[in-house]
């Protein structure tokens, strides 16, 4: 009864529940146009995942796998049946494959050409982590697919699930369920740390699946995929949350009739990559002043990519801002003194030296 | 969906929402909390006290409230100039016993008694005006001391003269008239009072040294800096506040005759308490003969009635005391927080349904291009904002700019500039009269014309207040876009009386019809509004019959066309009910057709937003208004279309990169000008089977 009261007094007061702030940007997080100045930028439309598999760059891009040449361009390595939704190396030699129609299969290495499909219910794998024995899957949503996400979003679902896979044996078995769109997966010591998107928080699932701790809440974006790096780890952010958005989350008779009405490219919703075109939502600071458009202009997508340390606490950000090019990040990995960058909004995987990332940011 | 969409109209219809914010921004509102306590005063004590509203019991109070409200009257003048009076309860002794003492004691007469009365009062004023204003010590405490040594000089002359007063019965029917006479059955010292509240309600805002003291109180130190002399200013209120006290002790000594120790004592904070409680702040700047007159009705009615209803005087100034605090409390609290709740609720959106939008793709006549990819730029990075382009007959260009320039590029190269005239505020629409001026709509400022040499001349900055309008709608606050009639009548658009230029783009969020368009006739000067709620009303532009212009409304997506003479007379048709973005400018093309603006484009999202006006308000107050949807204005076009309504053609930047924001065009010898109000260049695009040789001028002004 009190609950339901304080919940109308701060619908009523926008306190609380209903508060519609974000954070700011700040700390490690401080704006900064690193992504947009790498050197090295090689463009692959809808680049979504990167892995390497024997030493090779390679990316995830619509139904197919590129491989990185020296010379910087793509040569297309295979082509499924399906759209590929995400990539992961396991062992040296060998990489998981992760397919729209659920299944998960294996190029290389010990287990080349096994195939797994664990659950009928998997339909939206969004991240995959693979140790010496065992694969982990994040199903971002129960009821979407992962393309779907903008979608699972204004439902305000929290139906996703983490899965183990036996590679040995085939066998699955759900870890964790009730997360809302976990899309990256990070083995840590006994357990693993989950990117809680919807929640804009990193969680740890203890060996029993039951979250034990939140390493790190409030982001100022949706956390995405994590991978190792030489010190702690890489998280993307695939997009900002904006007091808008917030907003519209709370305004459920809006929300309906927006994903009944309205096409869905030109929802009031985060994005990849904004400002394509002229449907979509355009928001006060937006508004290009003497031609042009501010850097800290209201948007809905935006790059930006974190070095955690061993702790799971931001270090460093590489960022590309509103009026960047480097929009949508969806997989970041760190190989041999290089950070690589994969921004899905823009179809384009940047290249930066870890020694332009100066030291702690923080 | 239909359903709650209908009812979301009805309830938007109905319920005029937008006042609610306009009522706030008026200062009288100040006083809605003191009148509420006023009707709750007179309900309670009314109806616990039997015969409260008879004549005896009201004639009474109003004859004590008569010298009561001159008090705090004084009190408010030194209040609002930011001091304060404490000495009005001995100033009001002394007064009473002065004017006993010289009409008995010393027999003068009548007449005299009160002159020296007020001297009196008006001498110890100008001591605490000396004291205060010129030397400059703290108010409260100089007027405390006074308190003290006038109340020791009223108990020196109470010990030496009261038997004498007592003993002697002044024979003037004059004298008792003051304190017990009627006007038109209306007690002697309620007139006085009402007629000085009237006074100095008069002199407060219609004066300029009641602004003067207002200012003073407001701020000192800028009423100082603007020329203001505050020290001469402070010390005459203290003369007056010290006058009206003593002429409230004139009246009190006529009504009860007798001079006693207890005359006036605890009188300041009883006035006190009634000119706070009222709403005039204690720190000056803020307040009213009205609030004056609440607040001491208010403090009246309670000490009379707690009198009468038997509570003790203990309990009785406990109770004033407990008041006071309150009223100093909400006071404070209602200062700080008025505006925060004004710029949480100004913004009150309504229901705005439009109609579905065409396609920019494919068949439709609004089809992407990339027509404007040609379109070259004039003063690239040299030019802020130009809103509206005119070419006179020479070619050179005339824009306005953001800090109110009216600049000219020369022809041929138009690599020159120089600033034609400076107008001070924000130059939008323009267009040539027969005589060769520039007619100029100037946001912030009204209609202006720019003779050839480049004088800058008012021609109407106010039009018809509307009787039941809140806000003052008289002044022109977003002039917008003019064309002129053949016969020299100025019609021009105000976009909307409820914002300012900064914020056009705010009155998307309301989509009400807040704007009008206006006729400015300068055959007799007037200036008269003609049609009233539109919603944001832009471009204007006379059609080819003389009868009649084109108007653009840009929140509602529509164009329409509006006689103004002939038999079609006040009609208005639409013309083109349902444009895929916001049209802004309209002017003449070359051969009988229109060039329109479009300022932007419709977005699904917030075109579905504008039936929830629910949601918009929502939006307004909960989030920054950085980060509030906007209308679509990064990407224009600019459309070609007849009288008919028929769209002939579109031109398109299609990636927005060559000639972001279009808000005007102007076509002149076969070329296209292009404006754009948050942009910073003006376009120049070669049209291809056009007139080479038409100018806006021959079509307008040659023919007749």
């Amino acid at each position: 009864m009190i609950g339901l009261l304080s919940r109308t007094f701060d619908n009523l007061l926008g306190r609380g529940e209903a508060a519609v702030t974000v954070p700011p940007l700040d700390g490690a997080l401080r704006p900064n146009r690193l992504l947009d100045t790498a050197r090295s930028r090689m463009p692959l439309p809808d680049v979504d995942c990167l892995a390497f598999h024997d030493s090779v760059l390679v990316a995830s891009a619509g139904s197919d796998i590129h491989a990185a040449l020296p010379d910087g361009r793509w040569m297309l390595r295979r082509t499924y049946g399906s759209p590929v939704v995400c990539i992961a190396s396991v062992g040296p030699d060998g990489l998981a494959v992760a397919l729209d129609s659920g299944y998960v299969v294996i190029e290389g290495g010990p287990f080349d050409g096994r195939r797994y499909r664990v659950d009928p219910a998997i339909r939206c794998i969004t991240a995959i982590a693979a140790t010496s024995d065992a694969l982990y899957l994040a199903n971002g949503s129960a009821t979407n697919d992962a393309g779907e996400w903008q979608r699972d979003l204004l439902e305000r679902n929290a139906s996703g699930s983490v899965w183990r896979i036996d590679l040995g044996s085939g066998a699955g078995t759900r870890i964790a369920s009730g997360l809302a769109w976990p899309c990256g997966i990070a083995p840590e010591g006994n357990g693993l740390v989950v990117s809680e998107a919807w929640r804009h928080r990193l969680v740890r699932l203890d060996a029993g699946g039951t979250v034990d701790r939140v390493m790190l809440a409030d982001l100022p974006g949706y956390p995405g995929r994590l991978s190792p790096a030489a010190d702690g780890w890489w998280l993307s952010l695939f997009a900002p949350r904006s007091q808008l958005v917030e907003f519209v989350l709370r305004e459920p008779v809006y929300r309906r009739r927006m994903m009944a009405e309205v096409a869905q490219p030109f929802w009031v919703a985060p994005k990849l990559r904004s400002g394509r075109s002229y449907y979509e939502p355009l928001q006060g600071g937006g508004v290009k002043h003497l031609g042009l458009l501010k850097p800290w202009a209201p948007t809905m997508s935006f790059g930006l990519c974190a070095r955690l340390d061993r702790a799971f606490q931001p270090r460093v950000s590489l960022q590309s801002r509103a009026d960047g090019a480097t929009h949508g990040v969806t997989s970041v990995i760190e190989h041999d003194g290089e950070i690589i960058v994969a921004a899905r909004g823009d179809g384009v995987v940047a290249r930066i030296p870890l020694s332009d990332v100066k030291g702690d940011a923080a | 969906m239909a359903a709650s969409d209908t009812i979301a109209r009805w309830r938007y219809r109905i319920v005029p929402d937008h006042l609610v914010g306009e009522i706030l921004t008026k200062r009288w509102v100040d006083n809605a909390i003191p009148f509420a306590i006023l009707l709750i005063v007179i309900g309670v004590f009314g109806s616990l006290i039997p015969d409260f509203f008879g004549a005896a019991s009201i004639s009474n109070l109003s004859r004590q409230w008569g010298e009561f409200s001159l008090i705090v009257l004084a009190l408010t003048i030194v209040m609002v100039a930011g001091g304060i009076d404490l000495s009005v309860g001995s100033v009001f002794a002394l007064g009473n016993i002065v004017a006993l003492g010289l009409l008995s004691v010393a027999g003068w007469p009548v007449p005299a008694v009160i002159a020296a009365t007020l001297a009196c009062g008006a001498a110890v004023g100008l001591v605490n005006g000396l004291l205060v204003g010129y030397l400059r010590l703290r108010a409260f405490l100089t007027t405390l001391v006074t308190l003290i040594i006038v109340r020791a000089v009223v108990d020196m002359l109470l010990l030496k003269y009261s038997v004498a007063i007592a003993a002697v019965y002044p024979d003037s029917d004059v004298w008792y008239y003051l304190g017990e006479g009627y006007v038109l059955g209306v007690p002697f010292s309620v007139v006085v009072a009402v007629t000085l509240a009237i006074v100095l309600h008069l002199f407060l805002s219609r004066s300029r040294a009641g602004w003067h003291v207002l200012a003073v109180g407001g701020s000192r130190r800028s009423a100082h800096n603007v020329g203001i002399p505050v020290r001469r200013v402070i010390c005459s209120t203290y003369v007056v506040s010290g006058t009206l006290a003593a002429l409230a002790g004139a009246l009190f000594a006529s009504r009860l005759g007798g001079a006693g120790a207890d005359t006036g004592i605890g009188l300041e904070i009883a006035a006190l308490t009634a000119a706070v409680l009222g709403g005039n702040s204690l720190g000056g700047g803020r307040g009213s003969a009205a609030k004056a007159v609440i607040g001491s009705v208010i403090v009246m009615i309670m000490v009379n009635s707690l009198v009468r209803l038997g509570v003790t005087s203990g309990a009785n100034s406990l109770l004033l005391g407990a008041v006071l605090l309150l009223a100093v409390a909400i006071d404070v609290r209602w200062l700080k927080n008025r505006h925060k709740f004004l710029s949480k609720v100004y913004v009150s959106p309504t229901y705005s349904e439009l109609p579905a939008a065409p396609a920019t793709s494919g068949a439709s006549a609004y089809a992407l291009n990339d027509r404007l990819r040609s379109v070259e730029a004039i003063g690239l990075d040299r030019i802020d904002g130009p809103e509206d382009v005119i070419l006179d007959e020479d070619d050179n260009i005339y824009v306005g700019n953001r800090t109110g320039d009216i600049v000219r590029f020369l022809a041929p190269d138009y690599v020159r500039q120089e600033v034609f005239a400076h107008t001070g505020g924000r130059p939008l629409g323009m267009a040539f009269a027969r005589d060769g001026a520039l007619l100029v709509c100037i946001g912030g400022m009204g209609l202006y014309r720019i003779g050839r040499d480049g004088t800058v001349a008012k021609l109407t900055d106010e039009t018809n207040r509307s009787w039941l309008s809140i806000i003052d709608d008289s002044r022109l606050r977003l002039a917008d876009d003019l064309d002129i009639a053949p016969d020299g009548r100025v019609f021009f658009s105000e976009a909307t009386v409820r914002y300012e230029m900064h914020e056009w783009p705010v009155d998307c969020l309301e989509s009400r019809g807040n704007g009008r368009i206006i006729c400015y006739d300068p055959n007799t000067g007037s200036t008269r509004t003609v049609l009233k709620n539109l919603v944001f009303p832009n471009g204007i532009c006379m059609t080819h019959d003389g009868q009649s212009f084109l108007f653009a409304e840009t929140w509602a997506c529509r164009v329409s066309r509006y006689w103004f003479d002939g038999p079609k007379r006040g009609t208005v048709e639409i013309v083109i009910p349902d444009l895929p973005g916001y049209p802004d400018n309209i002017n003449r093309a070359s051969d009988g057709s229109y060039w329109l603006a479009l300022v932007g484009i419709r977005t699904p999202s917030l075109d579905l937003a504008l039936k929830m006006p629910g949601f918009r308000k929502r939006m307004a107050r909960r989030i920054a208004p950085d980060e509030w949807m906007y209308p679509n204005i990064n990407t224009g076009c600019v459309v070609r279309f007849d009288e008919t309504g028929r769209v002939i053609e579109t031109l398109w930047d299609s990636g927005g990169e060559n000639h972001p924001m279009i808000t005007s065009m102007r076509e002149h010898k076969g070329h296209l000008y292009i404006g754009g109000i948050l942009n910073n260049r003006v376009g120049r695009l070669k049209l291809d089977g056009m007139d080479p040789e038409w100018t806006g001028q021959s079509s307008y002004w040659s023919q007749s």
